[in-house]
């Protein structure tokens, strides 16, 4: 089954269009924290929330359609409300601060995202199909997976919980990641090794792309946090705060570390699930479920920091700042699995495809 | 541990050592005296079944694997640790003392996880047993103000107190919660599977780690290298390597025999990534026992066969170039392939001695490499594909002693230079067929073909199958915990001022980890809500009034207030 170069090339393009549609995203996002001064006005804002909200609400299936009108209410109150620096951030910080209604230049920026995440989604396809087989074999269509995995993830997340002005701080990342992935790691579409054949490369790779993206997910939202939550203390203190106007656009610090908790609430089960069902291919593969090759060590480790930092959680003193960091320590270990232990240390998993 | 709702620092009583903030202050004054030995294995264990103590091990249990990946490992990549001592002959000796190529293996390593097992051990088995006690005890009484927890919501209701508290707890047995009433209250409680998924999380690593033990103790490891057309039986003689676990003696080894028949592989002929390979299929028969039934079975990679519990692998293979040597008396000492080793070149160009003790009157030897598709680039010989396209061997000859009498252990795939001479011949790859005629009358070497070899990996795990169930036992206790949360609703109805029923209704999630339960509770006082007006008949009537002003709605309009505080616990 020779592979399909054609499709192969459409993937690039459609990567190539996707990084481009990703940055204007970018560029939306970051021109509406500057330029994108909420007028008090409501009207404009509140005529936009009814098709907004049902998508979160819908969860909590009973409530009558008033409620609609009421997260209209709360959002239009923290619009008029919110002039006074760090005010209506600071002073609830629980859950039902209905964050405002997306700017028309957010509305664009999310607009940008999801056609670029189409966009994303159409490549890894395309790719798969170039190659006949699940589009994570190596390590350019891996980062390739798991940014379109962490892009749908926080496009959910904006449905979920709407914290618009993070976009900025998420898609950055990504079109530096998807850049990269397209300039220094690109790969040409290609069989796999012997031992990569397998169904469970779907299964294995799968839960760990999906776990990948996630964690990346909570390692922004945890280093948005700790601006965040410094912000807040010097709030407290009575310091100055010369980013008190993006920080009230933002989630509160105890906002984001409940979304960046949860968000790690979702992704460990399933990186639990990947390092398993590695073990049992490694079992059919090389005759021992674990052999504490590097990257099956690394992946060991990272399972174990994110432990830490899920028991952190509930420690007392090991709460907020700590359990945060202990997070980005369980992101950083993944990201040297990623790239440290693939490029550098030879292993059984040594598959990135680059020489 | 996981989820532990008291504090650490409040469950445990602060110790003599523990520095910890939240120590009630209440705390008697610290002295040492009544520590007696009870005291302090008491205050010892208190301190390492703490969730303190478990997130540090947990962390040295990360940091102390980190060097085991950076380092080589004995148990992993041997040659490279050797390779290490040659690089870094000072620092080597230093990691060796501290067991740091064989980090898994160490005692320090061992001493982190077990201590790590122990203190889960006596934090969970405490608690499964005060599971199984709360399992049994009803919820507690509803507390006086439901609008102070931390999800709250009033309605009004047509109904009488009694009929409307009715009501409501037919609405939260009809969703399975666990229910106690009293006066003029209702308090209901769900979500014990949460606490149970955490305690079956933690005992399945326990399951866990025995089963690795297990496997440890009953399994073993070995490999054998296997030339096309030769057999070999699972005896440890006949093994290249073997690694028993601690209980295994070698009259426990299955005694099953295999043959490699043929062994085919295929590359990638053209492209990006031309010679790298597609399929390697092993043609193999084999035999259960001496004498028994022989089975075929084409070997694969992902795909081992399985022999009484014993699965055998193929882990790698190469080129065996076939040599017929005669002596300097014209005997034929010597006529059989010689398994070669790959360089880890693309092309498979592979590495390779012979030895031929028998030779007389000198012993030989010869080092060269193997090529399976030779072409010459600037004048070095290279191979540009693994496939035999064009198979050369190229030889550099030795005669004189090869050192194999001394006793000491030889590797088969070096020289030992010591007692040998080169021999001046002409360096000649050569093709199959041709010979090298050694000068001096010393004999004559003959490369007649070459076959493929395999190297298998033979594994009997018998912890392999409790491992897995433990696993899934451990992944279907980490997903109760996080999903199922343990919440607690209560609902008063009393008699309002207006002749109307009030309904408060209160709830409060102990642990929440994926979050969710204000959008339950939302969806439960919205039930709550329906069911308390009654009979349909009465309702538009009543509810006619709040509902005509806009007033009203603002301030008493039921499931709008719903109110949070963000922390559920």
């Amino acid at each position: 089954m020779p592979d399909n170069q054609g499709l192969s090339h459409l993937s690039d393009h459609f990567l190539i269009v996707a990084v481009v549609l990703y940055s204007l995203a970018v560029i939306a996002f970051a021109a509406d924290f500057a330029f994108g001064r909420r007028s008090p006005v409501v009207a404009p804002a509140q005529a936009d929330v009814p098709d907004r909200v049902p998508a979160g609400i819908a969860a909590g299936a009973g409530a009558p359609p008033a409620s609609t009108l009421a997260a209209g209410t709360v959002a239009a109150s923290t619009l008029a409300g919110g002039t006074g620096p760090g005010s209506p951030a600071e002073s609830g910080g629980s859950r039902p601060r209905t964050p405002a209604a997306p700017g028309r230049l957010v509305r664009i920026a999310l607009l940008f995202t999801t056609a670029g995440l189409a966009l994303h989604v159409a490549g890894v396809i395309t790719r798969g199909l170039a190659v006949h087989r699940v589009p994570w074999g190596d390590m350019y269509e891996f980062v390739i997976s798991v940014s379109c995995v962490a892009v749908l993830f926080f496009l959910g997340l904006m449905i979920k919980y709407r914290p618009y002005h993070l976009g900025l701080f998420f898609m950055a990342p990504i079109v530096i990641i998807m850049g990269l992935a397209q300039t220094v790691i690109y790969t040409p579409a290609g069989p796999l090794v012997p031992a990569l054949n397998s169904y469970w490369l779907a299964i294995h790779v799968t839960a760990m792309t999906l776990a990948s993206g996630t964690f990346m997910v909570g390692a922004v939202l945890a280093v948005v946090y700790l601006f965040a939550e410094r912000h807040t203390r010097r709030v407290a203190a009575g310091l100055s705060t010369r980013y008190g106007e993006v920080f009230r656009l933002l989630p509160s610090a105890e906002r984001l570390d409940q979304i960046a908790y949860r968000t790690v609430v979702f992704a460990f089960p399933i990186w639990t699930f990947g390092i398993m069902a590695g073990a049992i291919w490694a079992d059919q593969a090389w005759g021992r479920y674990w052999g504490w090759d590097p990257t099956e060590t690394w992946a060991f480790i990272t399972w174990v920091v994110y432990a830490c930092f899920l028991h952190a959680r509930v420690t007392a003193g090991w709460r907020g700042r700590r359990a945060a960091y202990i997070q980005l320590l369980g992101f950083g270990c993944l990201l040297f699995n990623l790239l440290g232990v693939s490029l550098f240390i030879t292993g059984l998993h040594s598959y990135a495809g680059l020489s | 541990m996981t989820g532990l709702r008291v504090p650490p620092g409040a469950q445990k009583a602060a110790g003599p050592d523990d520095g910890t903030p939240p120590g009630p202050p209440a705390q008697p004054p610290r002295n040492p005296s009544p520590f007696g030995l009870v005291g302090w294995a008491r205050w010892g264990w208190r301190q390492l079944t703490s969730m303190r103590t478990a997130l540090v091990l947990l962390f040295l249990l990360a940091v102390a694997s980190v060097p085991g990946s950076l380092l080589p490992q004995q148990g992993i990549n041997p040659s490279a640790v050797q390779q290490y001592y040659v690089s870094h002959p000072a620092l080597a000796p230093w990691l060796a003392r501290l067991s740091l190529f064989n980090v898994f293996a160490a005692p320090w390593f061992a001493a982190i996880y077990l201590l790590l097992f122990l203190s889960l051990a006596g934090c969970v088995i405490p608690r499964s047993v005060r599971l199984a006690r709360s399992a049994r005890t009803p919820p507690p009484p509803a507390p006086r103000n439901l609008a102070r927890l931390p999800q709250s919501a009033r309605h009004q209701s047509t109904l009488e107190p009694a009929a409307a508290l009715d009501a409501a707890a037919g609405v939260l047995r009809h969703r399975k919660f666990r229910m106690r009433t009293g006066d003029g209250w209702v308090s209901a409680e769900k979500g014990y599977r949460r606490e149970l998924g955490n305690l079956v999380f933690h005992l399945a690593l326990l399951a866990l780690l025995c089963s690795v033990a297990l496997g440890g103790l009953f399994g073993y490891k070995a490999n054998r290298l296997l030339v096309s057309g030769t057999s070999f039986a699972n005896t440890v003689t006949a093994l290249d390597e073997f690694h028993p676990g601690r209980l295994v003696s070698p009259s426990d080894l299955q005694p099953f025999s295999m043959t490699l028949n043929r062994f085919t592989a295929s590359y990638v002929t053209s492209g990006p990534s031309r010679g790298q390979p597609l399929t390697f299929n092993a043609y193999v028969s084999y035999s259960a026992q001496p004498g028994g039934a022989i089975r075929h079975d084409n070997l694969r990679v992902n795909h081992p066969i399985n022999v009484d519990g014993v699965r055998v692998f193929i882990i790698g293979h190469g080129y065996a170039p076939v040599f017929r040597v005669t002596d300097g008396t014209g005997k034929v000492v010597f006529n059989q392939p010689v398994p070669f080793i790959s360089v880890g070149t693309s092309g498979l160009m592979s590495t390779g001695v012979v030895k031929v003790p028998d030779a007389h009157p000198d012993q030989l030897g010869f080092a060269g490499v193997f090529l399976p598709t030779a072409v010459d680039v600037n004048g070095q010989l290279q191979s540009a594909f693994p496939a035999p396209l064009n198979p050369r061997v190229s030889l550099v000859s030795y005669k004189g002693n090869l050192g194999m009498n001394g006793g000491a252990p030889q590797s088969v795939y070096t020289l030992n230079s010591a007692g040998l001479t080169q021999l001046p011949v002409a360096p000649r790859p050569l093709a199959a067929g041709q010979s090298i005629k050694l000068p001096g009358g010393a004999g004559t070497l003959t490369f007649t073909g070459y076959r493929q070899w395999i190297s298998l990996a033979i594994t009997y795990d018998p912890g392999q199958f409790p491992a897995l169930i433990a696993g899934v036992a451990a992944l279907a206790g980490l997903l109760l915990s996080f999903f199922v949360r343990r919440r607690r609703v209560f609902v008063r109805a009393y008699p309002g001022p207006d002749g109307q029923t009030v309904v408060d209704v209160g709830g409060l999630a102990r642990s929440d980890p994926a979050g969710g339960f204000d959008e339950e509770f939302a969806g439960l006082a919205g039930a709550l809500e329906t069911a308390s007006r009654g009979p349909s008949t009465t309702g538009p009537a009543s509810t006619a009034g709040p509902a005509s002003t806009a007033e009203p709605r603002t301030t008493d309009s039921p499931s709008l207030t719903t109110t949070s505080e963000g922390k559920s616990d």
